[in-house]
């Protein structure tokens, strides 16, 4: 089976940054956690990902398309959710999905309707009126109602509560069960121990490591000693002598 | 490009856009520089384009299921739409002026532009100008728009100023002509739907080339 997403070697370079070249892959019910530091380049990776930030070099397969020649049947396929935003905000809901269903091919207004009522959400409330745990789960429920095979996600644990991004964590299990694969973000190393298969490391913007999630704990373990948590890790990896 | 369209109108526009087509109405005033309405008609478009920042409308059209460009395409059909709605009432109001009123003294002795069909390509050009320097101005970065925007004015009122004063030039008054459809007024009209379409074919390929570059 072919995976649902293959980025190699993307690169982007700003004056004060350079992402340097990123690869690897994901299959279907795969959850993988992109984890760094803040500015680490995680959010300029999966913008590049998905052609919201022009990348100087490298590809991305989506489903064994190429993403900037099939950009539109690509994004059939996925969903894009980032915590802190709201867009629309003065929007009912229901106005909101009333215009976007209308570009899915396979929008699927029962699932619509199952989403809404399992994540609570009234559709009759504004964008402004969701609490942040909230406008992730309306931006899911847009992504799982036209089926998307493929969920891309920054930082949507960011600014929740600990019960909330429990919850969350919860449903990228039950998704992943279902067959979808999911690329997130965060800083918050318990969420991935809850629920990451993968983890993919960058560090400056460059790709300290990808690997199953045992694997990547045990290739650590080894350097540092005893069993090491994924935050034990990541202050390793990022250890830097303070000086005032 | 119905589809986003019907996003534009429904998530996007300002409701401004939409009033500021009444702008078009300035075409019965006597004694007023009556392409000012369509500056106004633009100005009521530019509203949207602080909506849209706004409310990252941008960010929220590339992630739909389309190209990157048909971002820009919404923006262009959008201002188009609204364009097309304001001229259809101006040259409605132009005919009912040059037909029904043309002998009315206010009109016969009017030293301002009357509405005729140079009128009609002065407003096309207004409506060109807003494409070539605002909108593709905008796509420059997709989220500055005051300066395009000042730019546009300053375009857009010299043009109305040079409107003003050709008709005043002696062998040009026929293009002030309150009743008459004459040669210099055909003249205006074509060159105004020449640049129009002229110029917002430009402007878009220039748009969507800005727009792929840069990041959101």
């Amino acid at each position: 089976m072919g995976y649902v997403l293959e980025v190699d070697g993307i690169t982007k370079k700003y004056p004060a940054f350079e992402l340097k070249p990123i690869s690897f892959h994901m299959e279907a019910g795969e959850v993988m956690g992109f984890i760094g530091r803040n500015g680490a380049g995680k959010t300029t990776t999966l913008k590049s990902i998905l052609n919201l930030v022009h990348p100087e070099a490298g590809s991305v397969r989506v489903l064994g398309m190429e993403y900037l020649e099939h950009e539109d049947e690509v994004k059939q396929q996925i969903g894009y959710a980032v915590g802190g935003i709201s867009y629309y905000k003065n929007k009912k809901i229901k106005d909101i999905i009333a215009i976007t269903k209308t570009f899915y091919e396979n929008w699927d207004e029962q699932e619509y309707r199952h989403f809404l009522a399992a994540f609570k959400l009234d559709e009759e409330k504004r964008l402004k009126e969701l609490s942040e745990g909230m406008k992730v789960k309306f931006y899911l429920t847009i992504a799982l109602s036209h089926h998307a095979k493929l969920l891309i996600l920054d930082e949507p644990t960011s600014g929740l509560d600990p019960v909330s991004r429990d919850e969350m964590n919860e449903i990228f299990r039950k998704l992943a069960e279902k067959g979808v694969a999911i690329l997130f973000s965060t800083h918050i190393t318990s969420d991935l121990e809850k629920c990451a298969d993968t983890i993919t490391y960058i560090k400056n913007g460059e790709l300290v490591k990808t690997a199953p999630m045992s694997d990547f704990i045990t290739s650590y373990a080894a350097e540092m000693g005893g069993e090491p948590s994924l935050e034990d890790i990541m202050v390793y990896i990022e250890k830097e002598e303070v000086n005032l | 490009m119905k589809k986003l369209l019907y996003k534009e109108m429904k998530l996007t526009a300002h409701p401004l856009s939409y009033f500021f087509i009444l702008f078009a109405l300035m075409a019965m005033i006597p004694g007023y520089p009556i392409a000012v309405g369509g500056y106004f008609v633009c100005l009521g478009l530019f509203y949207t384009y602080q909506q849209a920042r706004e409310c990252d409308d941008i960010t929220y059209t590339v992630m739909l299921p389309v190209r990157k460009r048909d971002a820009v395409k919404a923006k262009y059909v959008f201002a188009i739409f609204i364009e097309c709605v304001a001229f259809l009432l101006s040259l409605i109001l132009t005919m009912v002026r040059m037909n029904a009123l043309g002998g009315a003294v206010v009109y016969a002795s009017n030293p301002m532009m009357n509405a005729n069909a140079a009128y009609l390509g002065y407003l096309l050009m207004i409506y060109g100008l807003f494409h070539l320097i605002f909108i593709r101005g905008f796509f420059r970065t997709a989220y500055k728009y005051g300066k395009p925007f000042v730019v546009f004015t300053i375009a857009g009122f010299v043009l109305i100023g040079i409107g003003e004063v050709l008709h005043h030039i002696p062998g040009l008054t026929g293009l002030n002509d309150p009743a008459m459809v004459n040669a210099p007024q055909l003249v205006i009209l074509v060159l105004g739907l020449l640049f129009y379409v002229g110029g917002t074919a430009v402007a878009y390929a220039a748009s969507v080339k800005d727009f792929e570059r840069i990041d959101l």
